[in-house]
């Protein structure tokens, strides 16, 4: 359990790392990892399931770091989070915790308490694990990821970055250099959840739901899934069927059904397909009951 | 007769002698070893379960920078290395050579050996090592192996070992006009030992023909007698050290073929080898254990007392077993603490083209996994409690010294008392209240119990003796050189509780060594459950024949009777003379220093040795009540509360019998409901990380709450053995406390590990 040899480039800047890149890109047999928190890449290495040429450690690269308020489409605010923004620090962040209510939810699940001290943000959304939280928030949410290259920069939608297990439509030259989450309206309805066998072990069943309602109504409804199919998965006919519905007509078993049925669950060691459908059916059907329940209060 | 033996530190909760080291970062275990020259070895191994070798080719790997050899089965030749295969039976067993010469036989096998500067560079060769391997259709299940072809081609069959009784037709008789007969399957999954520290070896050829061997084991002197009844060298030559071994559990009874390997690399290459074994080889290559599957029938009479049991077990071994989940001691002990008229067990192990197993904590452990968890089964089928079930059937004190079925014959045992205990601490009434307003609440609560008597010490073959040295030094220290071993056990400190107290010195003054088999004589270490009883019984009588030489002495310097000689704190005086005294130190000094003031003709010096004989077996005993939530949305089971009433006789350290118990009952609880080795239908194992093997975390495990029993053996100290027994009483505890909590729902699963995916299924079926 000992890496293969490669070569080892420690990126001062953004340009540095593009460079080293698009430098592994022009050899023949280049292959280059981004290092960043190293809570999955490390022990791929040792178990030689990757062999890259060159490790290009991007840990030193202050303006990757850091959460911030920027613009969003249509007017609107986003939360920007830089690639090596360590886990624990997204959990701690109040603007986080203000304006992407989900994210944070989601990054208590994440992993352990020490683990999420090294790993960030990017490593975790660029990996594209189906059963991890932070994939499935990016494409819940309708996150932009921005990607650099030497070409340039492109800013891809999440629900077109994830293409299959451990695929996305990262190019081999590009680096993730910030997640932007576009802001809800700040009464939305927020559900995250998760059952694992023991606790920081990856989903067996992951869920969430997102709802802005407006004069007591759902005005948009974002459904995502992780655990549930080889990429993270996104209930679009579900969160369709949502829209316009008055809180008190919603029948939560029944959106539970058609959003469950839109999603791909495999069977591994540690659950059946069945056993992920059933249980997320029941998990989303209760816990949309009791959002539901607790808006309409007086 | 002036009494030295008052117990002032056993029975104590002393913080063990070795914490001070472990737990500052100054523990020294193989991976800490490095020798001058030492090269590091990595394995190429088979990547099919069932093939044939039709060449290797080795040249690149040979050729990388680096790379000191790279060695196949041929090339091992001139040692001619015995390695033995223990399959638990008397029947002949197939040939194992280190390294897979002609076929392979599971995936995982080893084949060829690099040896390099480094582990990074010997991984990095062993990749270009090309093996051409044929693929046959391997033999992984116990299904497989009842009609597949044999595992070994020189055997007919895959059977290993079989015991088949004779029918019995009072048996029969029972079985057919019994008011009550329960019936159920029981499947163990597959399971690996996990120590934290992995297997490992540093060998060293030293002088013309003598080895130093740094080994993870269980005990120094055992690896050095099966290194040289391996290698056929003189025992005397062989020096195995052990200083700190992070658990075993059964893996490291005895050195196997990749320890072997680094062994004989080191005696063709004259050069230290090592090979420290990562998580994935554990998981993959080191010996395994469980899959057993046991068919059960009870018979019952319309008082709900036992008539006939009848049971048909069968485990598979894997490939090349050192040391299998036994059979007879399985058979002998299924009956249990329990009156039990008739009974017959049949059993068989199979060879399959799997790992091979090693013995693992409880090997014998499907005997309390399946009486328990019928005797539950049969008091829901009868409609009586389980408490009641078992108290009509539980043997008492008045019945003891008891004769089971099958002819062992327990004494000081108390099953009946225990459970009485667990009972009375449960508080059932107010349980089974909670639990039906749980149940209205849509939660699912249980709770589960386990009954069972433990065959420790195992005074038999290696294991039949065990040795002390004791001595005081010129400076008034005593040191003992024992044959016990701790791997986590705490022997160091124990068997010096037990010293201070026999010779009345202070517990900080004794020193025990027992890491280096040049050190002190034979004994066998970790195993069997044997070390409180086999050491603990030399340490006594060592220090009984020191002390009474200590007396000796003391009498003739002080003018005394040596019979009026009392010892305490170090301090040495004369009974009714509080004023006449003398040290330890004193008498040591002279009995080094000035011997001519000893009594006549006395050998100078202070030391004692002793080789204790170990009882075949000393029984100890408990009960286990386990309490837990089975979520009914998600089928994921939490351990509430677990509560163990044992009587382990007379508590060295009653900190470290708890440690025991709380070991063997998170591996318990790993093994109902997680832990589980799996192959593929190609033999492929698809548990080969912690992500995929799933042991307890800390959050899985509630505080454990202990009530100690104390019914002294008739073995010196009154010592009996507890390290098994958590892991062997404790699966089926938590199996009923599951089926309890699963009632409402009809179904059963005795199908292990119980998954989130098999009770969900039951909770799922019971709501259609």
């Amino acid at each position: 359990m000992k890496p293969a040899p490669f070569d080892y480039v420690r990126a001062e800047s953004i340009p540095h790392a593009l460079e080293a890149l698009a430098g592994a890109g022009a050899d023949a047999d280049g292959d280059a990892s981004i290092l960043a928190g190293g809570q999955t890449l490390m022990p791929l290495l040792a178990l030689r399931m990757a062999t890259p040429s060159v490790i290009i450690d991007i840990n030193r690269i202050e303006a990757l770091a850091g959460v911030s308020r920027v613009a969003g489409h249509n007017g609107s605010g986003a939360t920007r989070i830089g690639a090596t923004t360590r886990q624990n620090h997204v959990l701690a962040n109040e603007l986080v915790k203000a304006h992407v209510p989900a994210l944070a939810k989601a990054t208590a699940f994440v992993g352990h308490h020490q683990t999420r001290n090294r790993g960030t943000l990017g490593g975790s959304v660029s990996l594209g694990e189906p059963a991890a939280e932070y994939p499935a928030i990016a494409l819940t949410l309708d996150a932009v990821i921005e990607a650099h290259s030497s070409e340039g920069i492109r800013r891809i939608d999440a629900l077109d970055f994830y293409l299959g297990a451990y695929s996305t439509a990262l190019l081999p030259d590009e680096l993730v250099v910030a997640v932007e989450y576009p802001d809800w309206p700040a009464d939305s309805v927020t559900i995250v959840h998760e059952v694992t066998r023991r606790a920081g072990d990856f989903a067996l069943v992951g869920l969430i739901c997102q709802l802005a309602i407006a004069e007591g109504k759902v005005s948009r409804a974002a459904i995502g899934w992780f655990g549930m199919g080889a990429t993270p998965m996104r209930s679009l006919a579900a969160e369709k069927a949502l829209k316009g519905v008055s809180l008190g007509d919603i029948d939560p078993r029944a959106v539970a059904e058609l959003a469950i049925s839109e999603t791909e669950p495999l069977e591994d060691k540690h659950a059946t397909a069945h056993y992920r459908r059933s249980v997320g059916t029941k998990l989303f059907t209760r816990l949309l009951s009791a959002a539901v329940a607790e808006r309409q209060k007086p | 007769m002036a009494q030295t033996t008052a117990a002032r530190f056993v029975g104590q909760r002393l913080p063990r002698k070795e914490d001070k080291r472990l737990l500052t970062g100054r523990g020294s275990y193989v991976a800490d070893v490095s020798l001058p020259g030492m090269v590091e070895l990595a394995f190429v191994r088979s990547q099919v379960a069932r093939g044939k070798i039709r060449g290797i080719d080795i040249e690149a790997a040979r050729a990388y920078p680096g790379v000191r050899a790279v060695l196949s089965a041929k090339d091992l030749d001139s040692l001619g290395a015995k390695c033995q295969i223990l399959h638990g039976g008397m029947a002949p067993a197939p040939h194992v050579d280190l390294l897979a010469r002609d076929n392979v036989r599971y995936v995982g096998e080893p084949i060829v050996m690099v040896i390099a500067d480094s582990r990074y560079i010997a991984e990095d060769a062993a990749g270009l090592v090309f093996v051409d391997c044929t693929m046959e259709d391997p033999v992984i299940t116990i299904d497989d192996a009842r009609d597949g072809p044999p595992v070994h081609p020189d055997f007919p069959t895959n059977v290993a070992d079989r015991n088949a009784p004779p029918e019995n037709p009072a048996l029969e008789a029972a079985f057919a006009s019994a008011a009550h007969v329960v019936e159920a399957t029981i499947r163990h999954q597959r399971q690996a030992h996990v120590p934290m520290e992995t297997r490992g070896v540093v060998a060293a050829r030293q002088g013309v023909d003598e080895l130093l061997v740094h080994l993870a084991c269980q005990s120094p002197h055992l690896s050095a007698h099966l290194l040289a009844n391996t290698f056929n060298l003189p025992q005397a030559n062989i020096r195995v050290i052990a200083k700190d071994v992070g658990g075993a559990f059964g893996l490291k009874v005895q050195p196997w073929r990749e320890e072997l390997c680094a062994v004989a690399a080191a005696l063709l290459l004259n050069r230290p080898v090592k090979w420290i074994e990562d998580r994935m080889e554990n998981l993959t290559s080191a010996g395994q254990a469980r899959e057993q599957e046991i068919h059960c029938r009870l018979a019952l009479d319309a008082n709900a007392r036992l008539l006939a049991a009848d049971y048909d077990y069968a485990c598979n071994i894997g490939a090349f077993p050192q040391g299998v989940d036994t059979n007879f001691l399985v058979e002998m002990f299924l009956p249990g603490p329990y009156h039990l008229p008739l009974y017959r067990c049949r059993n068989v192990n199979y060879y399959s083209n799997t790992v091979g197993q090693a013995a693992y904590r409880g090997p014998w452990a499907m005997e309390s996994l399946a009486r328990e968890t019928m005797m539950e089964l049969a008091a829901r089928q009868i409609g009586i409690t389980p408490e009641e079930l078992r108290r009509r059937n539980l043997i008492t004190a008045a019945d003891q010294p008891f004769s089971m079925v099958t002819g062992a014959v327990i004494d000081r045992v108390t099953p009946r008392e225990c459970f009485e205990a667990i009972l009375e601490k449960v508080d059932m009434a107010t349980f089974r209240v909670e639990q039906a307003e749980a149940r209205k609440a849509g939660r699912y609560l249980g709770i589960g119990f386990s009954v069972y008597i433990e065959p420790t010490t195992m005074g038999f073959g290696v294991l039949s003796s065990e040795f002390a040295h004791i001595r005081v030094d010129p400076t008034g220290a005593i040191i003992a050189n024992m044959g016990t071993h701790s791997q986590g056990h705490g022997t160091a400190t124990t068997m010096a509780q037990v010293i201070a107290d026999e010779l009345g010195v202070e517990y900080d003054r004794v020193t025990v060594h027992e890491d280096d088999s040049s050190r002190g004589a034979f004994g066998a270490g970790a195993g069997g459950s044997r070390q409180a009883v086999a050491g603990g019984g030399a340490a006594i009588k060592a220090s009984a024949l020191l002390a009474a030489k200590i007396k000796t002495i003391a009498g003739h310097m002080l003018n005394a009777n040596p019979e009026m000689i009392s010892m305490q704190g170090g301090r040495i005086t004369v009974e009714g003379e509080p004023e006449v005294s003398t040290t330890l130190e004193r008498i040591a000094a002279t009995a080094y220093a000035d011997p001519d003031r000893l009594p006549p003709g006395m050998e100078p010096g202070l030391e004692a040795q002793y080789r204790f004989r170990s009882p075949m077996f000393v029984f100890s005993n408990a009960a286990h009540a386990c309490i837990c939530e089975v979520d009914g949305e998600t089928g994921i089971t939490r351990v509430l509360r677990w509560i163990a009433a044992e009587d382990c006789g007379v508590m060295i350290n009653p900190s470290i019998v708890e440690g025991q118990i709380a070991g063997g009952v998170v591996q318990a609880i790993g093994g109902v409901l997680s832990e589980e080795i799996s192959y593929d239908a190609m033999g492929n194992p698809t548990a080969v990380t912690f992500k995929d093997y799933v042991i307890p975390s800390a959050h899985d495990v509630p505080q454990i709450e202990y009530i100690h029993l104390v019914t002294p053996s008739t073995s010196d100290g009154g010592f009996k053995g507890v390290g098994e027994g958590g892991a062997i009483v404790g699966p089926p505890a938590l199996v009923n406390a599951v089926a309890d909590a699963l009632a409402p729902f009809g179904g059963r699963c005795y199908d292990l590990p119980l998954t989130p995916s098999r009770l969900l299924a039951i909770i799922d079926g019971g709501e259609g």
